[in-house]
């Protein structure tokens, strides 16, 4: 059984690396979220701080023992621990969607599901299998858009002010909990909108629609959130993957009526 | 234990097309079960309803002991299903597939990989082993479905028009491996099929379906003696006597039989002789009128015969 469920992940990770406008798409959101934008900040801090009024608003409503450090570094912890994990979300969402658009309905559309389920797997073990790969290739990406974010950020920031550039607890909130999170739910998502979808990219468009909404519910909500507490975006984070653990459990029932539904 | 027992099952789609009507059928192991109907008889969907894709609407069904309603998981682990509808990956090689369908069943990649190149051997299959599905035909696609099928060595092979898309010599060598499938390895095979002239080859019982219902279940011998005891005696002549082509429609087996052929004068038809004793008989008759016989054969009824007799006879209750 292990063996099957590896030879899925396996089949479905090969299958949109295969793909090349997914794996361009896949590729290129997180460049811009973590390096190019970021960057064009950390460039336009050093170089013309006082253009940046609205940030310093923003910044007076931070913590009192953190207004006592100079302007610009103010203004780079203020990007790199409170806004930037926002923007970060969008990267397992997007990741975690496309992958479970192409694993689920792209099975349909290949007409290949069929045959999957003349396998000597459950439907829940299919499930899960497939639910497994694209939360797996979102973290995937995610850890990679990280690791290539504070590498370049660091950098960067070394070389215009000397200062190491060190990710604050919000990240391990951010990738431990809130990415997972926000994968499990975007792969549900995709699962219930795409129960009629015959082909990837109508699911895709769906899908696009469903969590677009959700990203800017996310984004409004927290941004001040962020400001206020680490144990407040705590919290939401288990919210968050409480309501993900749930929408996994119903769409599971879900997917099972709707494997049949085609044939009935 | 029999390889599959239905008893009384029926399945009517949620719009009321009533696809299997209250049918009740055992095949023993290592039988070789020929399943035959016309178009929209019900044939693919008592596939599925055996493999668990479908819910039975009434009855009860076993494959090798297990009830496919319940664990149809159970019956996939000892049934090899090949459809149209069970398609692989077209961005995956043939072997890759076959490996990954292998995995799927638990088997590991090396056992895979060899059993892969089995198959793809024996089904010709092996130069294209390599090539990406997207590259295959339509018959190359069928063939790898059979291996696929195959793969983890079924007790029951479910086979769904395997032949129809495939040139003569691929299907004669399809029908070779299933027999010795069946012969060497004891394999059940449920083949349904259009093909009747291969099925007549290699099937050993044959069960006859029209709009969900099973009409006959029997060996060909015991189809044959359900609509005729005697031979089909074909014969092509000229300027036959009217009385004796009159007698001689009146016994054709079946309506397509009757249709006699008249080019310039000459007419073919088929009818059935209770002895081979009538044939020179009958042909003397011709002669001495004056006519001429350019062709006269006798044969007991093929399956074909038979199943257009057995659905004329349908027809016209
Ligand atoms: N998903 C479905 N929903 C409703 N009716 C269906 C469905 N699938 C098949 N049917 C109907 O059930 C009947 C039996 O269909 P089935 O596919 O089992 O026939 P078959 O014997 O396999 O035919 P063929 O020789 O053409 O493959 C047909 O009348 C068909 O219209
Ligand atoms: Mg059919």
């Amino acid at each position: 059984m292990n063996r099957a469920i590896s030879a899925i992940v396996k089949k479905d990770m090969w299958e949109i690396t295969a793909n090349r406008q997914l794996l361009l798409m896949i590729v290129i959101v997180p460049l811009v979220l973590t390096l190019v934008v970021p960057s064009i900040f950390l460039l336009s801090a050093h170089f013309a701080p006082q253009e940046m009024e609205e940030l310093q608003e923003l910044m007076g409503m931070l913590p009192e023992e953190m207004q006592n450090v100079e302007t610009e570094e103010l203004m780079v912890r203020l990007l790199m621990n409170h806004i930037l994990p926002l923007f970060f979300l969008i990267i397992p969402i997007m990741a975690a969607s496309v992958m479970a658009a192409s694993s689920f309905v792209g099975e349909k559309e290949q007409s290949t599901l069929e045959t999957l389920l003349y396998s000597p797997l459950t439907v829940r073990q299919l499930f899960h299998a497939k639910v497994l790969a694209s939360f797996l290739f979102s973290m995937l990406v995610s850890g990679i858009a990280f690791l290539g974010m504070i590498l370049v950020l660091g950098v960067e920031m070394y070389a215009l002010t000397g200062v190491m550039l060190i990710p604050g607890i919000s990240w391990i909130l951010v990738l431990a909990l809130l990415s997972p999170a926000v994968s499990l739910i975007a792969i549900t998502l995709i699962v219930r909108g795409s129960a009629k979808a015959q082909s990837v990219m109508e699911a895709q468009q769906k899908a696009a629609f469903l969590i677009l909404p959700v990203v800017f519910l996310i984004a409004g909500q927290f941004l001040g959130v962020m400001l206020l507490s680490v144990w407040i975006l705590a919290g939401l984070s288990a919210v968050l993957a409480v309501l993900a653990w749930v929408l996994l459990r119903t769409s599971l029932a879900k997917f099972s009526g709707e494997m049949l539904l085609g044939n009935r | 234990m029999y390889a599959v027992e239905m008893n009384h099952l029926s399945k009517i789609y949620t719009g009321g097309k009533t696809a299997v009507a209250d049918m009740s059928l055992m095949l023993e192991q290592g039988e070789v079960f020929g399943f035959l109907g016309p178009n929209g008889a019900g044939k693919t969907t008592t596939v599925k309803v055996l493999n668990g894709m479908l819910q039975s609407s009434e009855g009860k069904c076993m494959v090798f002991g297990e009830d496919p309603a319940r664990e149809p998981e159970k019956v996939h682990a000892v049934s090899g299903v090949m459809t149209e509808h069970a398609q692989m990956y077209n961005h995956l090689t043939g072997l890759q597939n076959l490996i990954f369908y292998g995995a799927m069943f638990g088997i590991g990649e090396e056992e895979s990989r060899k059993r892969a190149r089995e198959l793809l051997k024996q089904l010709e299959l092996a130069d294209a082993a390599g090539q990406k599905l997207s590259a295959y035909s339509t018959g190359m696609r069928q063939r790898l479905s059979i291996a696929r099928a195959l793969m983890h060595r079924p007790k029951i092979l479910f086979l769904d028009e395997p032949t129809s898309g495939l040139d003569p010599e691929s299907a004669y060598n399809v029908n070779q491996m299933i027999l010795a499938l069946a012969k060497e390895q004891g394999m059940t095979v449920f083949l349904c099929t259009h093909q009747l002239r291969y099925a007549q080859e290699i099937c050993t019982r044959y069960g006859l379906i029209d709009e969900g219902k099973l009409l006959t279940v029997g060996t060909l011998e015991e189809l044959r003696d359900g609509v005729s005891s005697g031979m089909s005696v074909q014969i092509r002549a000229d300027r036959v006597p009217d009385a004796l082509e009159d007698a001689l429609r009146k016994r054709a087996v079946s309506d397509r039989c009757r249709n006699t052929e008249q080019t310039a004068g000459i007419r073919e038809f088929t009818f059935e002789a209770a002895s081979e004793e009538e044939i020179p008989h009958i042909v003397s008759q011709i002669v001495e009128s004056g006519g001429k016989v350019y062709h006269v054969s006798a044969s007991r009824p093929s399956l074909e015969d038979i199943y257009f007799a057995l659905t004329a006879e349908r027809r016209q209750q």
